[in-house]
């Protein structure tokens, strides 16, 4: 791409290829915008403020404006030639009636090309003003609104406003209008984390000027809006009745459509609010139609007394509507005649539901409400799917980290080949490093190369066989061999990505330190893949193992055994090492003896692990070990 | 290793590796397309959110932007009968980078994928997949 040609250029020798090749009226074939006339042979170009004009690339549609400005981000992207740019993203079309105006925007061609590049330089400066550019944070709709906000503004140097806020499906988007703002917003996403520590993944793309900016009110409709808001205020009451809006024969008569569900109509409503009636209690919007409060998100900043909320008679199907005005407090609710009201078993469901969002509430749907009760639980319907079912059930969760902890426990500390009773019969093993044999030399993961079936670097299928371990006996005699470890258990991440009853899958994900060998002190990070069965007593067995070590980034390794080990059973051995503690507490685990009776066998055999086991194991078959060095079994 | 078992496990990993290459071409040139590689309830796992269902699959897809992958590693193993009564299944692991509209990442993934038999030849097709960035 010739990075240089300003839109003016190029879109002249675009044209003159056209002319070439048709030599006829330039309208014939050139698409034309929707929603207005074909140009014809009129002199003007229909290139309004409203269109953004977009030149056709081999590769896509690119908007011309980018090839202008835009910061060095951008032009890495655009030098790219197979990264498309797609600012008609399809949910352009999901939200009814509220895109109409730009979906097939087009080059329109005029004949005078003296006007044309005159209106275009016009453009050129309207556009670098306007360059819009749309944030999408995939899964936000689980976040809170100004939760996530204030946690994207507190790690962006400049102030911004969002534009715009509102969810799709699963994923939360919002609008800012500078270049430099959009990309000290994508240098937040490595940087924010949600409760649960994990990364929020922030996208940044180009878009078209958003809906409300684009489709605002004129001063003149503002005005008028504003005197019939004012006919409709009852200053007594400080009660706002905009109930059946859309038909008010006053807006009629003026032919201004307020259609609330639509964005720019909802903020012009709370603008007016906002600079009229700011000490509003009540605020009625019955018998609107409305099916989405997107609108209303930020009504707590715009009209924040607001105590008295009547969405009677519109069309919610779900209540989790409520939730983007969960920031008033409200005392009384009107909620009857939305299609989501019937779907509750009964009426104390449906209360206790609206309550949860609304704990002060005292009226709802006209009728007074027994005075609350504060239980500290959180909201439970209300609270963000993922959280459930990625983690699957309580029990379950808990029996993947115990198995995990243990797990780990002989792994790093005991004997590995105490782990055979953690696999099935039939199990398999494979382990994978991603890297090079000409790269093996400079790394720490040398010592892992030799058992590393990494089928994109390995091709012999005899070797491929011989990789993949089957059985547990020799899964587990293959694990020995492995360099020793250290895996830092506090730090693991765990996906647990399938629930069957026969099967139970998860990865985790985390780091380790090598504490032999000559690769000592190298820290690795480590996914591994567990596919396990269930078995008898609620313990699993391992049927699919798959470890994958790589190098780890800095930043892995200096957050890495950041938090001390908890300390095991600590009383009673004030002066072990924790190393020392930890192989006490995998050969309790082993043997089934308590813990000081562990740690005696130990110490008499030089914390030489093995031979205590072997020893232990001598005794107990001349059952020369008492009852009591065993702990109760639950 | 019975012989049955390893020619077995020769086919599945042959199998496993057309599949990664037609799953991430897919996903960088014909990203509509994805969908089909996916079984109907089939479970998606993208750094710790879970989408469950074609279409909720189908609209996820659509958000991610395009999207240019490379895989680094790869590694597969035959998932024992008894875990998945007897559906043949592998277990997928690959590891790589990506990038997404230009932001590099390294990401792991596992797919569990099952053979469906049809009148003359066998689809492979996944049943659950776990993406993480490893960043």
């Amino acid at each position: 791409m010739k990075g240089q040609e300003t839109a003016r250029t190029k879109m002249c020798s675009m044209v003159k290829k056209f002319q070439k090749s048709r030599n006829e009226d330039c309208r014939d074939g050139i698409s034309v915008l929707q929603g207005r006339k074909p140009g014809g042979s009129s002199s003007r170009c229909n290139f309004g403020r409203r269109s953004v004009p977009y030149e056709r690339s081999g590769r896509g549609l690119l908007p011309s404006h980018f090839q202008e400005d835009g910061g060095n981000w951008m032009r890495d992207v655009r030098e790219d030639p197979r990264v498309r740019y797609t600012p008609y993203a399809r949910e352009l079309n999901e939200r009814r009636g509220k895109w109409r105006g730009s979906r097939q925007v087009l080059i329109t061609m005029c004949r005078d090309p003296q006007s044309r590049e005159r209106k275009m330089e016009e453009d050129t400066q309207d556009r670098r003003v306007e360059s819009w550019f749309k944030i999408t944070i995939p899964f936000g709709r689980k976040y809170d609104k100004a939760w996530l906000m204030n946690l994207i503004q507190s790690h962006c140097s400049v102030f911004f406003s969002p534009v715009d806020f509102h969810y799709i499906n699963n994923r939360a988007l919002f609008f800012v209008q500078d270049a430099r703002i959009a990309s000290k917003i994508k240098h937040v996403r490595n940087k924010i984390y949600d409760e649960e520590k994990r990364k929020i993944s922030i996208f940044v793309t180009p878009s078209v000027v958003p809906y409300s900016v684009k489709n605002k009110f004129t001063p003149e409709q503002m005005e008028q809006l504003k005197f019939i808001m004012k006919k409709r205020y009852d200053g007594s009451q400080q009660a706002l009745n905009l109930r059946k809006l859309r038909f008010d024969p006053d807006l009629m008569g003026h032919q201004i459509e307020m259609i609330l569900n639509r964005g720019n109509c909802m903020v012009a409503t709370l603008q007016i609010i906002e600079s009229n009636f700011p000490e509003l209690l009540s605020l009625n919007l019955g018998n609107n139609r409305l099916y989405q409060l997107d609108g209303l998100a930020n009504i707590v900043e715009k009209a924040p007394q607001v105590k008295i909320l009547n969405l009677s008679k519109n069309e919610l199907k779900s209540i989790c509507e409520l939730d983007k005005v969960k920031g008033l407090k409200l005392e009384e609710l009107w909620l009857q005649g939305n299609p989501f009201c019937s779907k509750f078993p009964d009426q104390s469901a449906y209360v206790s539901a609206i309550r949860n969002c609304f704990p002060k509430l005292l009226r709802l749907d006209g009728q007074e409400l027994s005075p609350p009760i504060f239980i500290n639980v959180d909201a439970p319907g209300l609270i963000t799917p993922s959280q459930e079912s990625y983690k699957g059930s309580e029990t379950m969760k808990n029996l993947v980290l115990q198995f995990l902890k243990e797990y780990y426990l002989i792994y790093d500390y005991g004997d590995r080949q105490g782990l055979l009773n953690a696999y099935h019969n039939e199990a398999c093993f494979s382990l994978a490093i991603p890297l090079n044999p000409e790269d093996l030399d400079s790394s720490n993961l040398r010592e892992y190369f030799k058992y590393s079936r990494n089928m994109k670097k390995l091709k012999d299928p005899n070797l491929r066989r011989q990789l993949l371990k089957y059985t547990k006996r020799d899964i587990v005699d293959s694990l020995s061999m492995l360099p020793k470890t250290q895996h830092d258990c506090n730090n693991f991440v765990v996906d647990m990505w399938l629930q069957r009853k026969t099967m139970l899958c998860f990865s985790v994900n985390g780091v380790f330190k090598e504490i032999q060998g000559t690769s000592q002190g190298g820290v690795h990070a480590f996914t591994r893949t567990f596919i396990a069965t269930p078995g008898s007593s609620s313990c699993l067995y391992i049927v699919n193992d798959q470890l994958f070590v790589r190098d780890a980034r800095p930043d892995e390794i200096q957050s890495a055994f950041s938090v001390p080990m908890a300390t095991p059973c600590s009383s009673s051995m004030p002066t072990l090492s924790q190393e020392h503690q930890r192989m006490v507490q995998a050969f309790s685990l082993q043997s089934g003896m308590k813990p000081e009776w562990s740690q005696k066998c130990l110490e008499d055999n030089g914390w030489n692990y093995t031979r205590a086991g072997q020893i232990f194991t001598m005794l107990q078959t001349q059952d020369k070990i008492p009852a009591e060095a065993f702990k109760q079994m639950p | 290793m019975s012989v049955d078992f390893k020619t077995h496990v020769d086919q599945e990993c042959k199998a496993a590796e057309e599949f990664v290459n037609i799953y991430y071409e897919t996903m960088d040139k014909r990203k509509r397309a994805l969908i089909r590689l996916y079984l109907d309830e089939a479970t998606l796992v993208w750094n710790g959110n879970v989408v469950t269902g074609l279409e909720a699959l189908s609209n996820f897809f659509e958000m991610l932007p395009s999207s240019e992958f490379q895989v680094n590693m790869l590694d597969c193993q035959p998932v024992h009968e008894q875990a998945i009564q007897s559906q043949t299944t592998v277990l997928l692991v690959t590891s790589g980078t990506v990038k997404f509209d230009g932001n590099k990442h390294d990401f792991n993934q596992n797919f569990r994928l099952t053979a469906q038999a049809t009148f003359n030849s066998t689809v492979w097709k996944i049943t659950s997949d776990c993406f993480h960035f490893q960043d």
